[in-house]
């Protein structure tokens, strides 16, 4: 139809696409682990038998999954420092990549912590572990294994997130496709190629969890 | 290879081409597809005002918009023949080449490398950048900023020429890009930026928008050309739409644009001076 | 923030948000019919496909789960219209929303119908069913239990992945909001109201879901 692809000018460029794919990756790794820490402590608090543990907690995890990930991007980055809540660009979005992965990672957990049969928290009462001890010694540990498969598309579909940091100026993959895109207007083979570099990365970490799962599942 | 193939398919078209368009007109230029459609299919966008953004009840309004006004005005004699085609910045050429739109305005800078994708038309406007402060800012002007060197951010639109855009004013200032222009303004407002550099167009209207509560620095730099694209080899077209524009900014239309200039832009056209055509002093 | 100035511009903004918000609603709704249709077959032949069709549903879905939708968005309306298929901005953003769903309904068909323990389907064979008897009868029902309130949690997901149409000039609910944004520069509110419809819609989506989770659930 009278378009020629010409990957020339992307190509050119192809440095900038990875290290934009470098701080994706960072990007996704920082929210992860705080996520992982915050979506933990959330799910002990479902699974609470104290309201007051409970409610805060499911109230936190409604507002996060039913809104755009876009708006809580800006209204931290924007809204926060007019109420003296300041961050650098990185670390804003960080933050509330690691808020929106808790809520999910909570729901993640949440269903791990139920599927663990209340005998091994009596066994290790009877061995005199403390209740802190029980949790980060034998339910957290099995829980991880069980929840494994659903861990591993949160997780992806937490790197694939990281494209919205584009919008406060991170300059991650997808921001420098379209400065790629700006500057050459090379927008179709920009983004076969942007598109390509994010399929591949994703089934590099589809294979690393796989990977886990299989050395971690139980032997049969 | 590959390009001795395009050459041999470009002379089996060129073979084929007088035994299909015999009874047709010469060559079908995209003027007269325009013209037995009946409106203008336009490319702009609807979030940067003065440029092309939506009024109050909901209509398409601005500077670029008025000059498909314009060419719709020379194409069916009513300027209101538009099909407007909502697109975003990165849109802009991929629309055109892609057969989406007939033109695009869209405040899209001419550069060589553009160039060489879609023909441009004549400018219709001369932009330049500005610097915008907070009115209680602690930098009282441009030679402020200048002077406080790195300790000043400075909020700008996403662009691969931004950097040294910004630094060739204030070169030692550190630079924040952002995808749009809301968001520039909110980095100043918000203090996440000292200053925000951007058309002066857009910082003028803003400044008119919100009275009292920024300031100009007093610089302006890095001019560029304004005009509107049409897809490559249509030549017919492009002299058309030139016609159009030029005569809108120095004939017969004048009294428009510069009804449009005074909306948008706020300042008055003095006509074009009688006589011996201006194009040629 | 000056709520009665806020007020007044939102209230003179009405009919676009009005508009914005049926956009985003249809696109929705269409995305998840057409989604859904795709992405029943999706499933089966993932489950029942033979090899060389199973290896291609696969490679589908892998590659759309592994692009971010912003990505395919773009796609569909460049890429496909350079091989001859020129869409409307609203058909490209309709059919990349409907691709999206089909890979998440594909896999919620799969998962549910895999969780069926094999001897189910011995037992069919044994008491002399066909497969499509077997389907009907046995296979069908138990996975539709599980399928149901998973379907319904992709809808909340594909009203806010229909955010990302904006980019291709979609007049949906966040266009309609930047637009409002750039006449009156109420950047904050605006997303922040903006953010709120969605979590209405989304909030709305989610109670239906539990509904249908608790209906469809087997009775203890």
């Amino acid at each position: 139809m009278g378009y020629t692809l010409n990957f020339a000018a992307v190509w050119r460029s192809f440095d900038l696409l990875l290290e934009g794919l470098a701080l994706s990756l960072a990007l996704a790794l920082g929210a992860i682990l705080i996520g992982a820490a915050i979506g933990l402590f959330t799910a002990f608090c479902l699974i609470s038998k104290n309201g007051f543990a409970r409610r805060p907690a499911g109230i936190y995890v409604t507002i996060i999954r039913n809104t755009p990930i876009l708006v809580l991007v800006l209204f931290t980055y924007f809204a926060l420092p007019q109420l003296g809540f300041r961050l650098g660009k990185i670390e804003s979005f960080i933050f509330t990549l690691a808020l929106y992965s808790g809520a999910y990672l909570a729901e993640v957990f949440r269903a791990g912590l139920l599927s663990i049969p209340v005998g091994l928290r009596e066994a290790g009462l009877a061995i005199g572990l403390t209740e802190i001890q029980i949790r980060t010694s034998i339910i957290a540990p099995l829980m991880f294994r069980n929840v494994l498969p659903s861990l591993s598309s949160t997780i992806i579909s937490l790197f694939k997130d990281t494209s919205l940091a584009a919008a406060i100026a991170v300059p991650e993959l997808t921001f420098e496709a379209r400065k790629i895109n700006v500057e050459t207007f090379r927008v179709i083979e920009t983004w076969i190629v942007a598109s390509c570099l994010y399929v591949i990365t994703c089934s590099i970490l589809a294979a690393l969890m796989r990977a886990l799962e299989r050395r971690l599942s139980v032997p049969r | 290879m590959t390009n001795r193939l395009r050459v041999a398919a470009a002379v089996a078209a060129f073979a084929m081409l007088p035994s299909l368009t015999a009874f047709a007109q010469e060559t079908k230029s995209k003027l007269d597809e325009v013209l037995a459609r009946g409106h203008l299919v336009l490319g702009t966008g609807s979030t940067n005002a003065p440029w092309h953004f939506k009024s109050v009840d909901d209509k398409l309004q601005g500077f670029d918009v008025d000059m498909g006004h314009i060419i719709a005005k020379a194409l069916f004699n009513d300027p209101e023949k538009i099909e407007f085609v909502n697109q975003s910045s990165d849109a802009r050429i991929p629309n055109i080449t892609t057969d989406k739109v007939d033109i695009t305005c869209q405040f899209m800078t001419v550069t060589g490398e553009r160039a060489q994708q879609i023909a441009f038309t004549i400018p219709y406007y001369r932009e330049g950048v500005g610097l915008m402060l907070k009115a209680d800012s602690k930098y009282a002007d441009y030679a402020a900023l200048k002077a406080a060197g790195s300790a000043v951010t400075i909020s700008v639109l996403q662009n691969v020429y931004a950097e040294s855009m910004v630094h060739a004013a204030l070169p030692e200032a550190k630079v924040d890009q952002y995808e749009s222009v809301d968001l520039i303004y909110q980095a100043l407002e918000s203090g996440r930026a000292d200053a925000a550099a951007t058309d002066q167009s857009s910082l003028a209207w803003y400044m008119t928008q919100n009275q009292g509560r920024y300031k100009d620095a007093g610089y302006g730099w890095n001019p560029q050309t304004y005009a509107c694209g049409v897809k490559r080899g249509d030549q017919d077209w492009l002299n058309f739409v030139n016609t159009a524009l030029h005569e809108a900014m120095t004939g017969v239309e004048f009294d428009f644009y510069a009804k449009s200039f005074k909306t948008w832009f706020g300042k008055d056209l003095t006509p074009p001076q009688i006589g011996f055509p201006v194009e040629f002093k | 923030m000056d709520i009665a100035h806020f007020l007044d511009i939102l209230w003179l903004a009405r009919t676009p948000i009005l508009k914005g918000l049926g956009f985003t609603i249809s696109i929705s709704l269409l995305a998840i019919c057409f989604g859904t249709l795709l992405g029943i077959f999706v499933g089966l032949a993932l489950t029942y496909g033979i090899r060389p069709l199973r290896w291609i549903v696969r490679g589908y879905t892998d590659f759309i789960r592994g692009t971010p939708v912003l990505v395919l968005v773009l796609a569909s309306y460049y890429v496909l219209s350079t091989i001859g298929l020129d869409l409307s901005p609203f058909q490209a953003g309709v059919l990349a929303l409907a691709v999206f769903c089909s890979s998440h309904v594909g896999e919620i068909v799969r998962g549910a119908l895999q969780a069926i323990p094999k001897g189910q389907t011995e037992a069919a064979k044994a008491i002399g069913l066909t497969f499509p008897q077997t389907f009907a009868y046995v296979l069908g029902p138990q996975a539709l239990r599980q399928i149901l309130p998973a379907w319904v949690n992709t809808a909340a997901e594909m009203v806010k992945a229909s955010t990302l149409l904006s980019i291709i000039g979609v007049a949906e609910l966040l266009l309609r909001t930047q637009e409002i944004i750039s006449r009156s520069f109420l950047s904050l509110e605006f997303y922040f109201f903006a953010g709120f419809l969605y979590f209405i819609i989304n909030y709305a989506i989610e109670r239906f879901g539990r509904y249908v989770e608790r209906k469809t659930a087997i009775p203890s």
